[in-house]
């Protein structure tokens, strides 16, 4: 089935297109609702969200605490059940999938990275990387592994438990697992948050490549400008609603944007 | 303070799916010590303060002289021997200056017989006495109806009347040693206040049928009250002048007869205890295993409370206060759960028609206090000790997320543990060598010995089982063994009371099929009959003496013969002695005879039971109540006649019948014509039925019904095995899913990247399984060393060798695995609950 929403994902604000063609989409998001509880107490999360996410592009998506970009993520991810609305991973309507669908979707169509707790504490590094693949079933295809491992330059490390690793290199792991099985889109989670500075850059450069040289498509979550300067676009969320969108991001017309949201 | 209790109150209600896991392990704890200890209790019975009650009103007891003491043993009668009294005995007390009053007291055999079958079965004996009129020297009181008076009417206990459903005024039968009476109940008794006499179940007769019936022609022994005024001290020094008879003080024969109730009750004692041990080490373990699980949390709570300022102190008082709500609510629970579950278990095993508990469900108050302290002391303790180290870090390194456990498992600890391995087997082995039962002791400190190798014993098998876990499984495999490993400290534990479960089990395995075997070799190896009368109950002998020579009239019955057993002493230790047919026997029954020859018993020789021949030509005295006779040992055989009671000698029968008078018979061998098996086999059968006190069996059903008093007796050891694996499989189940709740981070991360609800059960099951299969393999090694070292060393004549009965061995094994899959059940469920979003939304 191929989703056809009504127009070109367009942000309302600023006109800028996000994406040009709707099968361009590497995620997408159509009319999404999410409301916590309800009556009096209810919260609005993400309130009527359209939007696109271009496919072997890297977008960062931005906000302030509490404007709902992390329940965007994961709505847009499946781990989360929208209220009202559709979320599309390619061509795949993620309301129509029940659990087990969802799981091989995550399993075989999505891979993620999250800020902390990324990892299996009892398998080597190897196994944490393989995961996704050994749960269907599958090997890592002839040299993926070997180039995502020497991308990330891992090879020293493979034998070692997450409890014997820094935390630059269980976040260096997560990411080979998120991109070893050659996943439709990634998201990341504040992928950088419990990192050092010299170690965040490091991360965020290794994500860039991904996306230069193998055409991954790459959603990630921050707050940080600096991690989002390394973003084709930036997406600004604002109170449940898509704010803004910025092209070739640079960290000082992020955060002019990011002060012009009052913080 | 009030603040505080109110602060951990409201702690508790706010985290109630954690306590409500840990309260279930302590609650579950608690019931099962207190189960454990009240049913030993019951079965002790209050058998001590009855009989105290019941002989309060005797101040001294003339008994015959004794000629020896009960050797104790399987095979030894329980009782003392004694010679008879002068049927004069009565008159010549009654006339010693300072006695009051003095009652004759008559026993022997009868067996309650109602509408042609015998009542009650197990191991009570059935006794007759007489009624002795005088009510202060009367054991037995009236609870309804009249006493007996004329020959023919009889009052009995009131157990034996619930469990034949007769009352005052039906007519029933007596089987006795003169045969069957009829009889008219005229009342029901009690033993003081009980129900029965501990192990007894007792027809009162007049006097003048005791005598008749019982076929006794004097007294068993003389009850004295001494009158009022006179010197006890004297009155005793005058009854001992009393010629061919002995004299003990009231309370001194009320001690014998205590720890004669109680003696066969030893046994299980020592069971019982180990249970208890057992009760009390699963429960503390799984306690402590629960609180264990939740220290990482605690951690984090404590430190949090550190940091906006609270003292050490509060911090720690808060968790006691806690945990001391938690642990009396939950032991409360545990208490009535207990006691409602030993209520539950009379029920549904019918544990009272067993008559192992004969009277009611005695919860002593030091059951209930050993249970309280046990449920809330471990409680408490297991929750101190994690927060005493967790207040003591500076409140930052606590705040900050950090492993529960360390995975290194110390090398000091699993050092200490194999050098107590090391002494534990080579204790067993120098106790097999030397046959000392001391060393044993040291072979006990296996036991630590596994808690301190128990982490290095978990994180080794779950690296060895890795590889064929991975290959079974997959990465589900590699996880499963992997979270196992990741905490060999929790893993260890919860494998611990599995271990001691299954190791009980196998201990008490190996004993029951060791003296099954011993008890029942004999008949498998000897008998050679075609069919086997039996006696009613093991420990006497109930059949008709005439029932022989009417089976051998019936056709197609080539050849029967008789066994009788009477009670002798050789010197100094009670023993059986059997009378058989020298002639008749040899073709049914073959003892073996390694010296000398059968035949020459009709001469008046005697036969020895042992492998010594050199015994041979020897002449050897035997004692009985009225006669002693000197008679040379004309054979030696290697065999008896086998079951608990077999005789350690053999002579005629007419040479015991007129030592002892006329006996009933204990056995009947019969030999079936050659052809007609089936039609010969329905005759004999016919009469048998019409015959009270004696069943029939083939010889295939007698060799396997031999020994089968120890087998009744291992159902009921059983239960109590399962009930305690029972419990240390929740155990397993808590303890993992505990572990799941603070796991849930990683089983979130799980199933964002891919792993199915599926997948996720499966994972748990294998840790489970996985875990049950190393306990138990380890508890039935441990086990089977620890009982075949002690069987060895302390079995002695009784249970000559080890048999190890591996089929038991090895569904024992599956059993505990396939009961820590289902025990995984729960868990399993929780784990497919657990949310994808946990992960993220736990940071949030």
């Amino acid at each position: 089935m191929s989703p056809h929403p009504d127009s070109t994902v367009v942000d309302q604000q600023s006109g800028s297109a996000l994406s040009s063609n709707a099968d361009d989409a590497a995620a997408m998001l159509v009319g999404a609702v999410k409301r916590y509880g309800s009556g009096q107490s209810t919260v609005v999360a993400l309130d009527d969200v359209t939007i696109a996410f271009p496919a072997g592009k890297f977008t960062a998506v931005m906000g302030p605490s509490g404007s709902g970009k992390s329940t965007m993520m994961h709505c847009a991810a499946g781990l989360d059940q929208l209220t009202t609305g559709r979320a599309f991973v390619g061509n795949t309507d993620l309301s129509t999938l029940d659990d087990r669908a969802l799981t091989m979707l995550r399993r075989e169509r999505i891979g993620f990275v999250f800020q902390t707790l990324n990892l299996v504490g009892t398998l080597t590094a190897e196994e944490n990387i393989c995961l996704p693949l050994t749960l269907s079933g599958r090997r890592p295809s002839d040299g993926v592994l070997d180039q995502v491992v020497s991308m990330l330059r891992l090879g020293d490390r493979m034998r070692h438990r997450p409890a014997e690793l820094s935390g630059g290199q269980q976040q260096r792991v997560a990411i080979a697992r998120a991109l070893v099985a050659r996943p439709h889109v990634v998201f990341a989670d504040e992928p950088t948050g419990n990192l050092d500075t010299r170690s965040g850059q490091e991360i965020l450069g290794y994500l860039r490549s991904a996306v230069d040289k193998h055409h991954q498509s790459i959603v990630m979550v921050t707050h940080d400008p600096n991690a989002a300067a390394w973003a084709d676009h930036v997406v600004f969320v604002v109170d449940g609603r898509v704010h803004d969108v910025m092209d070739r991001p640079s960290a000082d017309s992020v955060l002019d944007v990011m002060k012009g949201l009052g913080r | 303070m009030s603040q505080m209790v109110r602060s951990a109150a409201r702690s508790v209600f706010a985290s109630r799916g954690r306590f409500l896991l840990t309260g279930t392990a302590i609650t579950l704890s608690v019931a099962f010590l207190v189960a454990t200890l009240v049913l030993a209790d019951s079965m002790r019975g209050r058998a001590a303060s009855d009989i105290a009650e019941a002989f309060a009103g005797t101040d001294a007891v003339v008994q015959g002289v004794s000629l020896g003491e009960p050797g104790g043993g399987p095979g030894d009668p329980a009782r003392s021997v004694r010679q008879s009294l002068d049927p004069d005995i009565t008159e010549r007390v009654v006339a010693v200056d300072g006695v009051d009053r003095a009652a004759s007291q008559w026993s022997g055999f009868a067996k309650l017989v109602v509408d042609g079958s015998t009542v009650g079965t197990g191991t009570a004996s059935d006794v007759g006495r007489n009624w002795v009129a005088d009510p202060a020297l009367n054991p037995f009181r009236l609870a309804s109806g009249r006493p007996p008076t004329e020959v023919g009417e009889i009052v009995i206990d009131r157990s034996l009347a619930d469990d034949a459903g007769v009352a005052p005024g039906d007519v029933v039968q007596v089987l006795t040693a003169t045969g069957m009476h009829d009889a008219t109940i005229t009342g029901i008794a009690t033993f003081a206040s009980a129900d029965a006499a501990p192990l007894q179940r007792t027809v009162l007769l007049p006097d003048g049928a005791a005598s008749a019936w019982l076929d006794m022609a004097a007294p068993t022994e003389v009850l004295v009250d001494v009158a009022e005024g006179a010197d006890r001290t004297e009155v005793l020094g005058r009854l001992s002048a009393l010629s061919d008879a002995e004299v003990v003080d009231g309370p001194d024969y009320i001690r014998t007869m205590q720890d004669a109730a109680t003696s066969p009750l030893q046994f299980l004692n020592v069971f019982l205890l180990a249970f208890a041990v057992v009760a009390i080490l699963i429960g503390v373990t799984i306690i402590f295993n629960t609180f264990a699980l939740t220290v990482a949390r605690r951690r984090r709570e404590s430190g949090l409370l550190r940091a906006v300022g609270a003292e050490r102190r509060q911090v720690l008082g808060g968790v006691v206060i806690e945990a001391a709500f938690v642990g009396t609510i939950a032991t409360l629970a545990g208490l009535v759960c207990g006691v409602a579950g030993v209520g539950a278990l009379r029920w549904v095993v019918g544990l009272t028609g067993v008559s192992l508990i004969t009277g009611p469900t005695i919860v002593s108050p030091i059951s209930i206090a050993i249970a309280a302290t046990v449920g809330i002391g471990a409680t408490i303790l297991s929750a101190w000790i994690p927060a005493r180290r967790a207040a003591a870090t500076p409140p930052i390194e606590a705040l900050r997320e950090s492993a529960a456990e360390p995975r290194v498992v110390s090398r000091a600890r699993t050092a200490s543990g194999l050098v107590l391995a090391a002494a534990a087997i080579a204790g067993g082995a120098v106790a097999v060598v030397d046959s000392n039962p001391v060393w044993l002791m040291l072979a006990a400190a296996i036991v630590p010995a596994l808690v301190l190798c128990g982490p290095a014993i978990v994180t080794a098998s779950a690296r060895w089982s890795s590889p064929a876990a991975r290959r079974a499984a997959g990465v589900s495999g590699s996880i499963a063994t992997g979270n196992l490993a990741a905490s060999p400290r929790r893993s260890a534990s919860t494998a611990l009371a599995l271990m001691l479960g299954t190791a009980m089990v196998t201990v008490f395995s190996i004993f029951a099929s060791s003296l099954t075997s011993a008890v029942g070799t004999d008949v498998r190896e000897g008998l050679r009959a075609d069919l086997v009368v039996t006696s009613a109950t093991p420990d006497f002998s109930t059949i008709d003496p005439t029932l022989a020579g009417r089976i051998a009239e019936l056709p197609d019955v080539d050849s029967v013969t008789a066994l009788s057993i009477a009670e002798g002493v050789v010197a100094g230790k009670a023993q059986a002695i059997g009378g058989i047919d020298p002639t008749a026997l040899p073709t049914m029954y073959d003892l073996d005879p390694i010296a000398g020859d059968l035949a020459d018993l009709s001469s008046g020789g005697v036969a020895v039971v042992g492998d010594d021949p050199a015994r041979l030509g020897g002449t050897l005295e035997v004692e009985f109540e009225r006669s002693t006779i000197e008679a040379p040992i004309v054979a030696v055989v290697e065999r008896s006649t086998g079951g608990f009671e077999a005789p350690a000698y053999f002579v005629d029968r007419a040479t015991l019948d007129g030592s002892v008078g006329r006996l009933l018979d204990a056995q009947v061998f019969v030999d079936l014509a050659d052809g007609a098996v089936a039609d010969a086999e329905e005759d004999v059968s016919a009469l048998v039925r019409d015959t009270p006190g004696a069943f029939l069996a083939t010889q295939e059903e007698h060799v396997a019904s031999s020994g089968s008093e120890i087998a009744a007796f291992g159902n009921f050891i059983d239960g109590m095995l399962i009930l305690a694996s029972f419990i240390a499989l929740l155990g397993v189940a808590n303890t993992t899913a505990l572990a799941i709740n603070e796991r849930s981070g990683e089983i979130g991360l799980l199933r964002a990247v891919g792993a199915s609800r599926r997948e996720l059960r499966r994972i748990v099951r294998l840790e489970a399984a996985l875990l049950s299969f190393v306990a138990a393999s380890i508890g039935i090694a441990v086990g089977a060393g620890f009982g075949g070292a002690m069987i060895d060393v302390a079995g002695g004549a009784e249970i000559p060798s080890v048999v190890v009965p591996w089929l038991r061995l090895a569904v024992t094994l599956i059993v505990a695995v396939a009961a820590g899959v289902v025990a995984a059940a729960w868990p399993a469920f929780r784990v497919s609950r657990v949310p994808v979003l946990e992960l993220v939304s736990r940071d949030r």
